[in-house]
């Protein structure tokens, strides 16, 4: 059944979505063209003005997508969970881990797609003469000299996982804040970006006190390892993961009110 | 063929309550398999709410609801077939891939029986959902729902929406389309329009059951209709 409710997820989510990231692409390729103009040498005004329209576009397109996939993402999660068409969804003969998975990793798959497109964007648009390669590798040496970690493939591949893992536990934060806004009478998506604001609070609290913990052992203790690593991202990201899975699971077996 | 008579419902002191207000209070209720069962009350006097739950779409504040002597789950799910009070239907797909995704997830699901029963309605498979009016996606709903062979079909105001001229096809459909095995609770307060296919009916006032009885044993014993004897009984 996970299949299943996959294929219908992915197939309710492509036709806005891929259109929607294809159309980074097409703007990538004319900010490509737009950037590389010789601004000195043009005397043209419309041709300078369509040029800089086109990096304007470009930079608002990006927003768009980024900012649009994911209010898409969080509304159709929404609607089709606990608008009308949960009740279709829940009277399904599947179970809830089923019904979260599905929905979980279709969405961390959109937002991993957009992120990946736009990071190779950029580096489309800022290429040197010699291509995206070196850029692309540049970027990725920085990426994981960053990450805190030494410069080697492990530290890489374990960066990326991190990054997943983080994006898959901000999918589950959404999907956590829905459910637990949706046991309210009246005011469901109000007490649902109440959680959101609440979660959020809470976990930069936490992080907040992390560091300021990490702090205090450093000045005691010359060359402690400090904490700005793909290592805390990851036990981050999973803890949190664990964690809102839990609650939106909870909710939805137990105290689901599709008043 | 011999009609099992078990309960195919029972409710047990099913109490439900939103902030302070009582919306069903200390329900017992059985309901046997191979009946056609009439839900039958006022607005807001907790039918829908009682259907929600044997559907798993709310949880009860006390009590219980078994079908078939589980508590609602996946395993009721493959035995309930609901239609509910809204249009639950995705609108961005045609009418046949609705189709499809009813056979994905439903092993009782009769495909033949289903665009048979479009045919006759006159409702193009490949239209888009969003391009049709509420009555035809209303009946699109009965369609999916009743093209299934399951043990307890709950439908929840299936002719409310729907023109009067369609209203005897539907019910037509509903009878000709279940088993004499399987059961159907039907809610509704068009009640004339459907008081030729009730074996029994279960009136419900604010939150409580006020009457359980056979259709023929109210005409009978009453010397009217149901649906004269509802008004009666819940005139304002």
């Amino acid at each position: 059944m996970l299949g299943k409710l996959m294929k219908y997820e992915w197939q309710s989510t492509w036709k806005l979505l891929l259109p929607a990231n294809l159309l980074i692409v097409v703007m990538t390729f004319f900010a490509c063209i737009a950037i590389r103009l010789n601004f000195d040498d043009i005397r043209n005004e419309g041709i300078l003005f369509s040029a800089a329209m086109i990096l304007v576009t470009y930079v608002g397109s990006m927003f768009v997508v980024m900012i649009g996939t994911a209010v898409y993402l969080i509304y159709r999660f929404y609607t089709s969970t606990f608008g009308d068409q949960g009740y279709l969804l829940h009277t399904l003969p599947v179970d809830k881990h089923n019904i979260i998975i599905a929905k979980a990793v279709v969405s961390t798959a959109w937002v991993l797609f957009s992120s990946f497109l736009i990071y190779l964007s950029v580096l489309f648009i800022f290429a040197s003469e010699e291509g995206v390669i070196p850029e692309l590798m540049d970027s990725m040496e920085v990426f994981v000299v960053r990450a805190g970690g030494p410069s080697t493939l492990f530290a890489g591949v374990m960066t990326l996982i991190a990054f997943v893992v983080s994006i898959l536990a901000r999918v589950l934060k959404v999907a956590a804040c829905l459910s637990l806004g949706q046991l309210s009478a009246n005011h469901k998506l109000l007490m649902s970006f109440a959680f959101y604001f609440g979660i959020y609070l809470l976990q930069q609290i936490i992080s907040s006190f992390y560091y300021a913990f990490l702090g205090l052992v450093n000045r005691r203790l010359d060359g402690f390892y400090y904490g700005e690593t793909w290592e805390v991202t990851l036990i981050a990201g999973l803890v949190y993961t664990v964690l809102f899975y839990a609650v939106t699971w909870y909710t939805m077996e137990k105290k689901l009110n599709l008043e | 063929m011999e009609i099992n008579r078990a309960p195919i419902v029972q409710c047990r002191g099913l109490t439900k309550t939103y902030g302070g207000k009582t919306a069903l209070n200390h329900i017992n209720l059985n309901l046997e398999c191979g009946r056609i069962i009439g839900l039958l009350g006022p607005n807001g006097s907790g039918k829908t709410t009682l259907i929600k739950i044997m559907n798993g779409l709310l949880n009860p504040t006390a009590g219980e609801v078994l079908i078939g002597g589980a508590r609602p789950g996946v395993d009721t799910k493959y035995r309930i077939s609901y239609l509910p009070e809204r249009t639950y239907l995705y609108p961005g797909m045609r009418v046949e891939e609705m189709i499809r995704y009813f056979q994905d997830f439903y092993p009782d699901f009769r495909m033949d029986r289903a665009y048979d029963m479009l045919a006759r309605l006159q409702i193009a498979p490949r239209e888009r959902l969003k391009n049709l009016s509420k009555g035809t996606k209303e009946k699109v709903q009965l369609i999916l729902v009743m093209s299934r062979d399951s043990d307890l079909y709950i439908l929840d105001e299936p002719i409310a929406g729907v023109d009067p001229a369609s209203r005897d096809y539907i019910l037509h459909t509903i009878v000709q389309n279940y088993s004499r095995n399987a059961t159907i609770l039907l809610s509704t307060h068009l009640i004339a329009d459907v008081e030729s296919i009730l074996d029994e009916v279960v009136f419900i006032r604010y939150g409580s059951i006020v009457l359980q009885a056979g259709a023929e044993q109210i005409r009978r014993n009453e010397g009217k209709s149901v649906d004269r004897f509802f008004r009666e009984v819940f005139a304002c």
